[in-house]
């Protein structure tokens, strides 16, 4: 079923980057996307990046269908069904969030005074929502350097305890999860993984997403580090839209 | 899990542990998914449909949701049958049946595609004669009685393992059609509904092919009557399928003809394990009403 809501606010993130809020009563919890349509063109799932009563999506510009979203403006009407998928499981404790590219949209209503936030992109221009953490509690990573420690987002967790944290959270590039996925496992840590992977349907039947038998858009995008340890695919191989499985 | 002895069915020519097939098109393009819904529960798996050549298929919006019927337009996104032979070995290593769907324009495209199938270790081969959405295959193979029967007759001729027909509802007369099929070890009866959907904000057709197939519990009907029908005018060996979602429709199904059915949208609604809870659902029907294996429930309803 199709829904439709009005733009009530755009706000500019990065130079790619955009924000458009509408009201929606329905119940989203952090972690859940939803399948934007731009009639004329294509349709993408996105997460919701806000929440609350006032949702929202923030939107990446990578291809036409993005580009025609990111273009409409207060008052536009946005075409969307859902929302769909597993939620992150929430904490009440310390949490850390690992974000790369636009992965911290879909973690953005996770940030709270609890929250410590490894932001990584390429460079400074693209860190998103690095300033909506409590000061001091943001580590900044850009493969140029522009700005916080050069590099990507796995360098950055030598530098904290992670035994301190109640639960990781992590969103991103496949290639980056994997790498911190290797880091991570088998230290008794509370890791979840938001998975990306070419989605269709994004209601559990066309296939496309799937890892190891399980639907990223059904059971998860959100995955618990111990479902991925022994995966066969995670981080491995992928198929393309037709359906071919290629290597990482 | 309990192994439901009564449950066991032979159709189309292959023997099944329980009567429910996970169908073509739904959940069946990777190797480990397929291979998870057989663990999980079904007697089988038909896999997407195969052709030639490697094919992205259509730009979503590919699927309308509604309460009780999805509409889809894919357009037959596959890796090409060159490099699916991975999937399917890792699909086998459930131990469970596995039938190769194929489409291809003429029969010599059908045999070709067979023939690897074969190599592959699928049990049965499903031919797709019924896509409603891509030109040049599907239905519009489909429709012809003609070209359907050459087809059915050139694989009979030449493949070893049994032959299924896809048959679509979108014809006028199906038993003109099922009977030109009519040498297929199994015909399986009902391809998607051709139908589509409008946004009356966007005033646009919501899906980017436009047309699409119609699946799900508002298309079961439509499926009843041309199982029953097929079963009375020509008594073929069907697999039923089309809108199935409980062990009473499922039931239905076999009581019109089917010797098995095959289940698909179900899984968008009540997740991976309907296989199992219909599979139970079933058992206890038959116990109940002392049905000692599902052949004995064959048709009972055709009159």
């Amino acid at each position: 079923m199709i829904n439709h809501v009005t733009i009530e606010e755009k706000v500019q993130e990065t130079p790619t980057v955009f924000s458009m809020y509408f009201r929606w009563e329905m119940k989203v919890m952090p972690g859940q996307f939803v399948m934007v349509w731009v009639p004329g063109f294509s349709e993408v799932p996105m997460s919701l990046s806000s929440t609350g009563e006032r949702k929202c999506l923030t939107v990446k510009v990578y291809g036409e269908t993005t580009a025609r979203l990111a273009a409409l403006n207060t008052g536009d009407r946005i075409y969307l069904r859902g929302p769909y998928g597993k939620p992150f499981t929430p904490t009440e404790g310390k949490k850390l969030l690992i974000g790369g590219g636009s992965g911290m949209a879909s973690m953005r209503p996770l940030i709270d005074d609890r929250a410590t936030g490894i932001i990584a992109s390429r460079n400074a221009d693209e860190l998103l929502f690095a300033d909506h953490f409590k000061e001091g509690q943001a580590i900044c990573v850009t493969e140029d350097g522009s700005r916080g420690m050069k590099g990507l987002a796995p360098d950055a967790l030598d530098k904290l305890n992670l035994k301190e944290f109640d639960a990781i959270y992590v969103c991103g590039p496949e290639r980056m999860m994997y790498a911190i996925f290797q880091k991570l496992k088998g230290k008794d840590l509370n890791v979840e993984f938001s998975l990306e992977r070419s989605m269709k349907c994004g209601i559990g039947l066309c296939d496309s997403c799937s890892i190891d038998g399980f639907q990223v858009c059904r059971d998860g995008p959100t995955f618990h580090i111990k479902a991925l340890e022994g995966s066969m695919e995670f981080g491995k191989t992928k198929l393309l839209s037709s359906g071919k499985r290629v290597y990482f | 899990m309990l192994i439901m002895r009564n449950l066991k069915t032979t159709a189309g020519g292959v023997s099944f542990e329980n009567p429910l097939i996970l169908a073509s098109g739904i959940l069946d393009e990777n190797g480990y998914t397929i291979k998870r819904i057989l663990e999980e529960g079904s007697g089988g798996a038909v896999t997407k449909s195969i052709g030639m050549e490697e094919r992205d298929g259509y730009m979503p919006p590919v699927v309308v949701e509604h309460e009780n019927y999805i509409i889809n337009a894919m357009g037959l996104p596959n890796p090409g049958i060159e490099n699916f032979g991975e999937e399917i070995k890792i699909a086998r290593t459930a131990g469970k049946p596995i039938i190769g769907s194929i489409y291809a324009a003429d029969p010599e495209g059908f045999l070709n595609l067979a023939e690897k199938m074969v190599d592959y270790g699928v049990q049965a081969i499903e031919l797709n004669l019924s896509c409603p959405h891509v030109k040049g295959f599907g239905t519009e193979v489909g429709s012809d009685p003609v070209l359907v029967k050459e087809i059915v007759k050139t694989l009979k001729g030449s493949i070893d393992i049994p032959i299924w027909s896809k048959l679509s509802p979108n014809v006028t007369s199906i038993v003109d059609i099922g009977r030109a099929a009519s040498d297929s070890d199994g015909i399986v009866l009902i391809n998607t509904v051709r139908a589509m959907a409008i946004d009356i904000y966007a005033r646009k057709p919501v899906l980017k092919n436009t047309y699409g197939g119609m699946s799900g519990s508002s298309i079961k009907p439509v499926g009843i009557r041309m199982v029953y029908e097929i079963k009375k005018e020509l008594g073929l060996n069907i697999i039923g399928v089309g809108g199935i979602e409980s062990a009473e429709d499922a039931i239905e199904y076999i009581m019109a003809g089917a010797s098995a059915v095959q289940i698909g949208t179900a899984v968008w609604k009540y997740g991976r394990n309907i296989f199992s809870t219909i599979n139970s659902g079933i058992s206890k029907f038959m116990e109940d009403n002392g049905y000692e294996n599902i052949s004995k429930m064959t048709g009972v309803a055709v009159q």
